[in-house]
């Protein structure tokens, strides 16, 4: 009788533990869910959540790659500004300039995006600066343009123009240049930033958040090719033909002023179909 | 054949050409903009009326006392539309005598000489004058989905009503940028027993885009015959940046020379009411604005 009573609360203290494993495995999936397929970095009181998308979503594709990134603080004070942005996609990543010409940091520099071919470009973004003034903390939108670069040593180069208009106009090109990546990731990029002056007495303008949409399946130019004008379609970015279990992994590396290293590893949900 | 329509035919067929002529506002397609599109010295109009305006503000960048709590994630700081002048339409006849055949030319522009990007077109309706007319001698039809698989060979060109140019803009990156579209207007099949007009646009640079945009006609009262109605839909661009919009557009309904691809003609009307031929633009905004347009395309001499 003792044996079987035992028995029964066994049973129901497994039934308990089991019923406490399935909530908890759906509150897993729902915080999965929640975040997406977005890379979150913590140190202290900071984050980084960086998401990143394909459009459209099909293996092979030539396609769009949309990333967002946001800095997040419990503090009150801006984020440090960035020094340097680290960046490595999946293998198979193509990014085909066929069809497409470039543009120089000079040209850019001295004339904005009007300064260079119209098929240089490869994409926009945007995103909000942060101005440390003496008495206030100041919130600037600005823009990005990207920009085909020649390349150097035989590696991809790429242009990207930051520019602001209100409340400070500042303009700032830097050089995104392909580097080795190492597995699981096919292709990287590293940009150093320099710091930007806004006005005396302020300090190096930091970044809050920025986005970035790369490439798309329908970008055409007109050609003149031997002597008939035609239209010219850029392959640009590609996405994988295979895609890994678990996604394809990406990661993003931003190093800032203060010293601090944040490292996401955001991955890119396969296509569905 | 090829005989001439009744009155009632006309004026259908007229309902068609201005239905056209809206859906040429509705030439929605990819983005870009595009440099000179529009063939200005094609209209004539002596005066110009627009009423109306749009509640546009510009956004200043926001100064707070520090930072608070963590952002969200990035979404797209979609930027406000340029603050814009107001719309204009302007029209003309070729030739332009009473009860001629030849064409028509409608050019609405939606910036008022303004730089920038106005804010997104969501539907048009296009008043044209009593009595105007298009003269179709092989009536045959379009269906929309042959033009969005095949392009503007794949209908009839009996069926072609006219062409025309569109600019569409965008604000991606640190500049406006832009496509010239090219238009295609074709007879529609008929809907409920209402004619209908189908508006191919197409632009090629920088991005290779095709839109098919059906539009419908409706009777007005005078001194306007009949209403081109056309919805406008989104131009997406690129994934986090904002829709593109229609800065202006120019379509040209009916052709000069008579050939079997060129068979359709609209019919300037017989008689021109005081003060000339009236032509009317009513345009609804993205951001839920309206803005009118109108002019009076005068008598011919």
């Amino acid at each position: 009788m003792a044996r079987r009573s035992r028995a029964v609360r066994m049973a129901r203290q497994a039934r308990s533990l089991s019923l406490i494993l399935v909530i908890l495995l759906l509150l897993t999936c729902a915080c999965a869910t929640l975040t997406g397929n977005a890379g979150i970095a913590r140190a202290g009181e900071e984050a980084l959540i960086v998401k990143e998308t394909f459009t459209p979503d099909r293996l092979g594709a030539a396609a769009n790659l949309s990333i967002t990134a946001s800095f997040a603080s419990s503090a009150d004070v801006p984020p440090s500004p960035i020094e340097r942005l680290t960046l490595y996609g999946p293998v198979g990543l193509g990014i085909r300039s066929r069809g497409a010409e470039t543009c120089t940091e000079a040209a850019l520099e001295r004339q904005g995006p009007a300064g260079c071919p119209a098929d240089s470009r490869v994409g926009f973004g945007g995103g909000v600066a942060v101005l440390a003034l003496p008495s206030q903390i100041v919130r600037e939108p600005f823009t990005l343009d990207f920009f085909f670069a020649s390349p150097a040593r035989g590696r991809l180069r790429l242009l990207a123009y930051a520019s602001g208009v209100s409340p400070v106009g500042a303009s700032l090109v830097v050089v995104a240049k392909e580097i080795p990546a190492p597995r699981p990731y096919g292709l990287g990029f590293s940009v150093q930033v320099p710091p930007v002056l806004t006005i005396p007495g302020a300090e190096y303008a930091s970044v809050e958040s920025a986005f970035a949409t790369i490439g798309a399946s329908d970008v055409a130019y007109f050609k003149t090719v031997e002597g008939r004008r035609r239209l010219v379609h850029v392959k640009g970015l590609t996405v994988p033909r295979a895609c890994p279990l678990g996604g394809f992994p990406t990661r993003a590396t931003v190093e800032f002023a203060d010293g601090a290293i944040f490292t996401v590893d955001p991955a890119i949900p396969c296509p569905r179909d | 054949m090829s005989a001439r329509l009744t009155r009632h035919a006309l004026s259908r067929a007229w309902r068609v050409a201005r239905a056209c002529v809206r859906a040429s506002l509705l030439a929605t397609t990819g983005l870009a903009l595009l440099a000179g599109a529009i063939p200005a010295g094609a209209t004539s109009a002596r005066s110009v009326h627009t009423t109306g305006s749009q509640a546009l503000s510009t956004s200043a960048p926001s100064s707070t006392p520090a930072p608070t709590p963590a952002p969200a994630p990035t979404p797209t700081p979609a930027p406000a539309p340029e603050p814009q002048g107001p719309a204009t339409i302007a029209a003309s006849f070729q030739p332009d005598k009473l009860g001629a055949t030849g064409t028509l030319t409608v050019t609405i522009d939606l910036t008022g000489d303004t730089p920038g990007v106005p804010p997104p077109l969501r539907s048009s309706i296009l008043r044209l004058p009593a009595e105007l007319g298009i003269e179709i001698p092989h009536l045959q039809s379009c269906e929309p989905e042959r033009l969005r698989l095949l392009g503007p060979h794949g209908c009839p060109a009996q069926s072609r009503l006219g062409v025309g140019r569109a600019l569409v803009r965008a604000p991606l990156g640190s500049q406006p940028l832009g496509e010239s579209v090219s238009l295609w207007v074709f007879l529609g099949p008929l809907h409920d027993l209402q004619p209908t007009f189908e508006i191919l646009a197409q632009g090629y640079t920088p991005f290779d885009e095709r839109v098919v945009v059906s539009g419908t006609v409706l009777p007005d009262n005078p001194p306007y015959g009949e209403d081109l109605v056309l919805p406008v839909p989104a131009i997406p661009t690129l994934p986090l940046e904002p829709a593109a919009a229609i800065a202006s557009m120019s379509l040209t309904i009916g052709s000069r020379r008579r050939s079997a691809h060129e068979s359709n003609t609209a019919v300037e009307p017989s008689r021109c009411p005081p003060g000339g031929f009236p032509f009317a633009a009513e345009l609804t905004y993205a951001d839920g604005s309206m803005q009118d347009a109108s002019a009076t395309t005068p008598c011919p001499r």
